[in-house]
């Protein structure tokens, strides 16, 4: 099973936009989605949902694009993943609200636990949730 | 109680991880493996196949073996692969303790595979490359809550 993308804006307080992943997201498309957030960013795009309700399986490079499009949502590059402690510098580590996630189901909400992901992200049990919450 | 092992060759390629997750998805769900052990069965025989496609192989060409069976009352899996010899079961853990937007994106398949299974042996393949075994009972708990 492949990935699809599907993007969407909706008139909250502020705009918001949608990035919907249905599939899987492995080490094969990760970069596809980051690539995505980043032309969103240059369309403007300042406060992102990431709709994970029809997410079925995410890998550790999934973790990746999530952390990468918090940066590219704050203006920043994303980080080489491989590049190590020296590279590192920007985001503070505190939870942030420019993007959020909705709706993980119990395989990838296990993914965010296990490596503390769920640190950095609010996490809304649907995306009507997430949009009313903004 | 034991089924029959299910194997699969692959060539180094990111886009065949795919069937390496259907090929356990497969054997787990003939297990009657609970969703909780096939989520982490999944989660693990990926971070593993990746990690010797993306730096084992390092972009050359190369294949991996995967084979899959429940065996008493776990599900085996093993992989073998030419990569240059790497023991994961020797990489350090990250440290948890750095916040998650400080923390180096990349590195958690490891830890991962630690959290999802309940065996992990790694020993140098005769000939050349790796064999990794790695097992997880058909517990319907997550490891941190058993």
């Amino acid at each position: 099973m492949s990935l699809e993308t599907k993007t969407e804006r909706v008139e909250g307080s502020v705009p918001i936009t949608i990035l919907a992943l249905d599939g899987e997201l492995d080490a094969s498309n990760f970069e596809e989605v980051i690539e995505t957030a980043r032309r969103l960013y240059s369309e403007g795009a300042r406060q992102l949902i990431i709709d994970l309700e029809k997410l079925t399986f995410m890998a550790s490079s999934g973790l990746v694009a999530l952390h990468s499009i918090v940066q590219v949502m704050h203006g920043q590059e994303p980080l080489d993943p491989e590049g190590g402690w020296a590279t590192l510098h920007g985001l503070q580590g505190d939870r942030q609200s420019e993007v959020r996630l909705a709706g993980p189901q119990p395989a990838v909400d296990r993914v965010l636990k296990r490596t503390g992901l769920d640190r950095l992200f609010i996490i809304h049990p649907d995306r009507d949730l997430a949009v009313a919450a903004i | 109680m034991t089924t029959g092992q299910r194997r699969l060759r692959i060539a180094a390629d990111l886009g065949r991880l795919a069937e390496v997750r259907g090929l356990v998805r497969d054997v787990a769900a003939s297990s009657q493996a609970p969703p909780a052990c096939m989520d982490d069965l999944v989660q693990a025989v990926d971070e593993a196949a990746s990690n010797v496609i993306r730096h084992g192989y390092g972009g050359s060409s190369g294949w991996i073996d995967v084979a899959a069976e429940l065996v008493d009352d776990r599900i085996v899996i093993t992989l073998e692969d030419e990569a240059p010899p790497f023991d994961p079961t020797t990489a350090p853990e990250p440290d948890m303790a750095v916040p998650p937007g400080r923390r180096r994106p990349g590195g958690m398949g490891i830890h991962l595979i630690r959290l999802a299974m309940d065996t992990i042996d790694h020993s140098p393949r005769p000939g050349g490359g790796n064999i990794l075994v790695m097992s997880r009972r058909l517990d319907p708990r997550p490891k941190e809550e058993r």
